[in-house]
């Protein structure tokens, strides 16, 4: 197997880190400090909870801003800055440079997510309590963050292979909050009594990706025990969608016309 | 441009933004005298549909559900022991709570208490009280405590004292529950309202929780439960006195001076009991314990 997709993941994770993309952490410190600090004022017999909840919540707020905003720019921006024609004229193919963008910012992304983790697991040694096993959940919720983000990172890519960087954000978002809602749009299915209109909905439910699959901050934040069946069945699905996802980028991006 | 000038320009952006800052904050303040950006625009709650809330979070219903939390605890606190409030908008905001995160406990133990003070302290609202802990109950059967909790609902408030018993049992079925459940039960099912079924319950409340307005409310009952089990004691005694001289006594010292007392009791506050003319003792007008009467029959439940 071609080595150049690792090579462009490395440059892409190099460029990341030189645009100073990691310094959301430091919002991220800062604001995990005064959490920990405040939330025992302002709050009853929930510290704990509270900095769950919120570290998780950031983390993934963070992740997803990142993962869509840089991603919609990633094929954009080597084509503007007319670097992406240097490499194309090099032995690099289209899909192994698209597979190598998507990977380097899934790796800025993980990296940035383990370092937000490092935060949150400092804020709840600062209130007070010393870690003990349901606390795993948390790990847990947060390998599923990555796993959302490798969607959303999937799906930025792909609308950016044929859209601007602006329609492909709107698209992402769509997608995300949609996938968010997609029990609901289901649920309205069933509630009509056209049968088209349900056959549609049911059609959609499994069309776009489900991220409410992917939320286990609730669960986490009560130390409840999240089933490694759920585990496997999440890692799956978040595979077989990005691989789909990025065959179809690589398909649209081989085709497009670069001139 | 001079050299002089150019260093002196940090310094004059140093002293200028805090001056501009200083003058900003008085502005705003100035605005918010004219304007009622106030405590009135903070009473009001802008969603009041709980599944609206829900949807709008976009999965982040966990964060959302402790910022409302926190939201109605500094509501009831700003609100607790003032003359001429209300507590309207506590049930939407525990309301609101709850369907975000179904498992945030304190929202039902703590809420539960703030809806169903009486008086200033509280909604005096036990219907919803009930209500919000047994929604806390469906959520959470394995939680002891909410049952523990209706329990005390129903013995307190409203001196429902099957329906007491019943909650207390169905706590103690649970296995990680204290014996105390099971005996609490029974006490309640074969007594009714009694001072040391009273005075358990609220001990059992006042260790169990860490905010200050329940546990100052706690220990301000369990010193009225300690004064009105004086005062049975007392009015025994006097009855005594009276066999014994033909009138009842005008102070404790007197049934101290015949030998009845070993010393002349005070009540929590440290103030000696009064004695009335018909026998009956009473709290000093100085003292701040405060009784609460228990009915002598329970009232009829459906």
């Amino acid at each position: 197997m071609s080595a150049m997709p690792a090579v462009v993941a490395i440059n892409t994770f190099r460029e990341a880190v030189r645009d100073r993309v990691l310094y959301n952490l430091v919002f991220f410190a800062l604001m995990m400090i005064g959490a920990a600090i405040l939330v025992g004022e302002i709050s009853i017999g929930i510290e704990r909870l509270v900095i769950i909840n919120l570290g998780l919540s950031a983390i993934s707020i963070f992740g997803l801003v990142m993962a869509v905003f840089i991603g919609v720019g990633l094929v954009y921006k080597e084509i503007e800055k007319r670097t992406l024609y240097s490499l194309l004229s090099k032995p690099v193919r289209r899909w192994e440079f698209l597979v190598g963008k998507y990977w380097g910012l899934l790796l800025t992304l993980a990296v940035n997510t383990s370092l937000m983790t490092v935060g949150l697991a400092a804020a709840l040694y600062y209130v007070g309590r010393p870690f003990v096993r349901a606390d795993a959940s948390i790990l847990v919720a947060v390998y599923f963050i990555v796993l959302e983000l490798a969607l959303v990172t999937a799906l930025a890519l792909f609308f950016s292979c044929f859209s601007t960087p602006m329609l492909s954000t709107l698209f992402t978002l769509g997608i995300y909050v949609t996938g968010i809602f997609s029990s609901d749009i289901r649920e309205f299915g069933n509630l009509t009594h056209d049968p088209w209109l349900k056959t549609a909905t049911q059609i959609l439910y499994y069309l776009i990706p489900n991220f409410h699959n992917f939320n286990a901050i609730a669960a986490a934040g009560h130390g409840e025990r999240i089933p490694a069946w759920l585990i496997g069945q999440n890692t799956l699905y978040a595979l077989l969608y990005v691989t789909l996802l990025l065959v179809a980028s690589s398909a649209v991006f081989s085709r497009s016309n670069l001139k | 441009m001079s050299s002089y000038s150019q260093t002196r320009r940090p310094w004059a952006i140093l002293a200028g933004v805090p001056l501009l800052f200083g003058a900003i904050g008085l502005l705003q303040s100035r605005i918010d005298a004219h304007t009622r950006t106030g405590s009135e625009e903070r009473d009001e709650l802008l969603l009041r549909s709980d599944m609206l809330v829900k949807k709008l979070s976009l999965g982040y219903d966990p964060l959302l559900a402790d910022i409302y939390w926190t939201r109605a605890v500094q509501y009831y606190g700003a609100r607790v022991g003032i003359p001429g409030t209300n507590f309207d908008l506590l049930w939407p905001l525990l309301d609101i709570t709850t369907t975000l995160d179904p498992k945030l406990l304190v929202a039902y133990r703590f809420g539960s208490i703030f809806l169903s003070e009486p008086d200033l302290a509280g909604a005096g609202r036990t219907d919803l009280a009930i209500e919000l802990v047994k929604r806390g109950i469906a959520a959470n059967p394995d939680e002891w405590r909410l049952d523990g909790d209706l329990g005390f609902l129903y013995y307190w408030r409203l001196k429902d004292y099957p329906h007491a018993a019943a909650a207390y049992l169905e706590a103690s079925k649970n296995p990680q529950a204290p014996p105390m459940m099971k005996m609490m039960a029974a006490r309640i099912a074969a007594k009714g309202g009694s001072l040391e079924t009273s005075r358990l319950i609220w001990s059992e409340l006042y260790e169990s929780t860490k905010d200050p307005t329940i546990r100052q409310n706690a220990r301000k009952q369990l010193k009225g439960l300690k004064a009105q089990e004086d005062e049975t004691n007392l009015d025994a005694v006097c009855d005594q006195y009276r066999q014994r001289f033909g009138r009842y006594p005008s102070t404790t010292r007197e049934m101290r001076d015949a030998g009845l007392l070993n010393g002349i009791p005070v009540d929590p506050d440290g103030y000696p009991y009064v004695i009335g003319a018909d026998g009956k003792s009473n709290l000093d007008p100085r003292s701040t314990v405060v009784i609460t009467p228990l009915p002598k029959t329970p009232p009829e439940t459906n």
